[in-house]
């Protein structure tokens, strides 16, 4: 679906050890669907259960996914939930994303020394976390405007730190 | 401590003016560093006289250099940290000394700062560690880390740097890498430059300086075009208060808000000012009130004649202005072509009505707002015709002037004063129209705002009518002199002329800078106290600084009896820059003596009234005293 990016030594390398790292140890509740072409993943995952016992998304299987740029690992990948998005204050139903270890610059969290099975984690924990199931606020007038592109591009203002 | 700054700048006035009143030999008191006091002060002033300094880009990185050893003495720190903690502090030593002996750890903890272990780390120098950017394996000793030891490959650093290196000085604030970094520890500045390219290097050099400047609460760039001074401000200065400075390149501002200099407006009323200028709304407003979408395409039309048969230029669509019908109609079925049944129709149904009012409500407060702003834009537009007449007169009018006349031009220095008088009050006065909008909106409701109104505007007419006169003497007198002089065939240069012109323009400057020294000190004093400060008016004149004593008739004759000839502009008038210093021009010694309230330079020396308004003359003794 994505086209294939061509991507500088290093990151093709990089990509392929985290490949072979993921296939030997898996990231708990996720599996590799598809990572044809290499520049492109995407992840099934299984909704978490949440603190105590909550099952707020634990019937639910999500699809995530991770398109790899030029410049990864120094630049974040372009990470987004396929529809249908969990229902999550943080998560917009185009597959927007608003956490901050996926976006570099002044506020994000990025490091290039993250890895995509530490990513999904996180995603995950910010599924389990979570304790009220609704949309983020403006979510309609969000997507409307931003539509499909890329999540890098929007302006993200990351508070929320509980979920 | 506005309290302090606000105590030093009347200081400084009153020196100035201690400076005006003083004897020839003081005269250029104010290019003295060293303060041993002159005639007239009554203290010794240590702080400097003006409260900013301007840093030429070469002195920026030596005052940089104090800024840090300064802090490196005292904490006992590398440059690199003592660089890391300014920056958090926002160049405040004191701050950075208090703030680091009382929360020793968590000052280091939220810079990153983490205690280098000891040699020992190092042993496994030969060991092959793993990279956790690229996933592959080196020796430890071509890998680098930052003190919390975690390691990465070269490659992997030096991208990591110019990636954060491209994305501006936030890149000053570099830490490690690595997501098991607890303590977030800083990226040293030796790592970056060792690892960086030549031109990168540079670049974050260059942030380090400009770190000095942006993230420091006493500093600020000049906004002059192309001008890469800074401006330091020496003094403690209150919140939001404003401050103008004028940098080497000749730009002058408001050190607080970066707008044009304004005083003595303050930044808040500026702002408001220029946002509502700027305003879309305004327009609208206008718009609105003034003009009616043509039926038939839309253009707003204004209506410029008084019978409703319009027609509109653009389509030449005609219609009637109070129905927006089309005047074909109105002709067949009203009879009459300048009535409109159908107006009166509407209106008594109430129709018209409402709408009526709301036009009439935004006309009238639309008019309030452009009787200033025309204003405020006249003003400001001719200084910026006067700002490009003084370059041009000095540049290429005063060597002509001094071939003619021969005389040296620094004894037409007079002229530059004269225009450099005008371009600043030019200024202060259309900043008085932003003033105006906003300080006497409850004019109509409150006796007392329109009477303090009624005193600001006519403090304002007095300044703005002086003005004119300087303006006009300056642009036309002058160029008619310049025309004559090069015309021989016309009788040539009238020396005499040019003598009265001189003085006559020497004189108009003074009476000028008074009357905007008044209303400046009154603008920035406020209204509230008007009533009293105006009954002591008289005693005033004699003031602190001894103006009206030793026959000093200059000050008293020039601008009334408040005026003691600042302009609110430091240094700018002194006597000797004026280029005149051995033919000391007190008014007393020009044979003339100026109005106070028309300011006709009157000839009489002896008159006690002015010989065209018949004001009695200011100032002690009347024409007594006016030589010494």
């Amino acid at each position: 679906m994505a086209q294939a990016t061509r991507l500088s030594t290093v990151a093709q390398r990089r990509i392929q050890s985290e490949l072979n790292e993921w296939m030997r140890s898996p990231p708990e509740g996720c599996c590799l669907e598809s990572c044809e072409p290499m520049t492109s993943w995407v992840v099934i995952m299984q909704g978490p259960e949440g603190a105590g016992g909550v099952r707020l998304y634990s019937d639910e299987v999500f699809r995530v996914r991770i398109d790899f740029g030029e410049q990864y690992p120094l630049d974040p990948p372009d990470v987004i939930f396929l529809a249908p998005a969990p229902i999550h204050p943080h998560i917009y139903s185009n597959g927007h994303i608003c956490l901050d270890i996926l976006y570099s610059g002044r506020n994000g969290g990025w490091s290039p020394a993250l890895t995509m099975s530490k990513v999904v984690l996180s995603l995950r924990s910010m599924l389990a976390s979570n304790t009220d199931k609704r949309k983020p606020p403006g979510d309609a007038e969000y997507c409307a405007r931003v539509g499909n592109r890329s999540p890098k591009l929007s302006n993200w203002v990351f508070e929320d730190d509980k979920v | 401590m506005s309290d302090d700054s606000e105590e030093f700048r009347s200081g400084s006035e009153d020196e100035e003016m201690s400076d005006y009143g003083a004897s020839d030999a003081d005269m250029d008191v104010e290019d003295d560093d060293d303060d041993y006091g002159f005639a007239g002060a009554e203290e010794v002033s240590t702080v400097p006289k003006v409260p900013y300094k301007v840093l030429p880009k070469e002195d920026l990185n030596k005052q940089r250099e104090k800024a840090l050893r300064e802090v490196m003495d005292v904490l006992g720190i590398d440059e690199d940290t003592a660089m890391r903690v300014l920056r958090k502090y926002k160049w405040d030593s004191s701050r950075v000394q208090e703030e680091w002996f009382s929360k020793y750890d968590q000052v280091r903890e939220s810079l990153g700062l983490v205690d280098e272990p000891g040699p020992s780390g190092r042993a496994a120098c030969e060991a092959e560690e793993r990279c956790f950017i690229c996933f592959d394996s080196f020796p430890v000793r071509d890998m680098r880390s930052a003190a919390c030891r975690h390691y990465f490959c070269k490659d992997c650093w030096r991208g990591y740097i110019t990636q954060a290196l491209s994305s501006g000085p936030a890149c000053l604030d570099l830490r490690c890498p690595s997501t098991e970094c607890k303590q977030k520890a800083c990226v040293p500045c030796a790592l970056v430059m060792e690892l960086a390219s030549g031109e990168e290097q540079s670049k974050y050099s260059t942030y380090m300086v400009r770190s000095f400047v942006e993230d420091n609460s006493s500093m600020c760039w000049c906004t002059g075009k192309n001008c890469e001074n800074a401006i330091q401000c020496l003094v403690d200065r209150g919140p939001d208060e404003a401050m103008d400075v004028i940098c080497s390149c000749s730009a002058t501002f408001c050190f607080n808000c970066k707008e044009e200099a304004h005083r003595p407006v303050s930044c808040k009323t500026v702002k408001t000012w220029l946002t509502k200028n700027s305003a879309e709304s305004e327009n609208m407003n206008w718009i609105l009130a003034n003009t009616k979408p043509c039926p038939k395409c839309s253009r707003p039309i204004e209506k410029n004649q008084g019978c409703m048969h319009m027609t509109c230029s653009q389509c030449r669509f005609e219609f009637c202005w109070l129905c927006q019908g089309d005047w074909k109609e109105h002709g067949e079925r009203t009879g009459g072509f300048y009535a409109c049944n159908r107006f009166e129709t509407a209106k008594k149904k109430g129709e018209y009505d409402d709408e009526s009012r709301r036009r009439e409500n935004a006309k009238a407060s639309l008019e309030r707002y452009m009787h200033y702003f025309e204003r405020f834009d006249a003003h400001s537009k001719a200084r910026e015709k006067a700002r490009l007449d003084a370059s041009k007169v000095s540049k290429d009018w005063l060597e002509q002037l001094a071939d003619i006349t021969k005389t040296p031009t620094s004894q037409l220095k007079f002229i530059n004063e004269a225009w450099n008088q005008i371009v600043e009050c030019r200024r202060m006065l259309k900043w008085t129209y932003a003033y105006g909008y906003y300080a006497f909106e409850d004019a109509d409701r409150n006796s007392e705002v329109a009477r303090h109104k009624g005193f600001f505007e006519f403090l304002q007419g007095d300044a703005e009518r002086s003005l004119e006169r300087l303006h006009e003497a300056a642009e036309k007198d002058l160029g008619a002199h310049v025309t004559k002089a090069r015309n021989q065939a016309d009788g040539g240069f009238d020396a005499d002329a040019f003598q009265t012109f001189r003085k006559n323009l020497i004189g108009l400057t003074d009476v000028t800078a008074g009357f905007f020294d008044k209303l400046v000190k009154q603008l920035e004093k406020g209204f509230s106290s008007m009533e009293a400060d105006y009954a002591g008016q008289v005693d005033d004149g004699a003031g602190p600084s001894g103006v009206n004593e030793g026959g000093e008739q200059a000050a008293g004759a020039a601008g009334g009896p408040a005026a003691t000839g600042t302009t609110g502009h430091k240094g700018r008038r002194s006597k000797k820059a004026r280029g005149v210093d051995e033919d000391v021009v007190l008014l007393g010694e020009q044979g003339f003596w100026t109005c106070n309230k028309c300011t006709y330079n009157n000839q009489d020396l002896t008159a006690r009234r002015c010989e065209v308004c018949n004001e009695a003359r200011a100032g002690p003794g009347g024409g007594a005293g006016n030589r010494r």
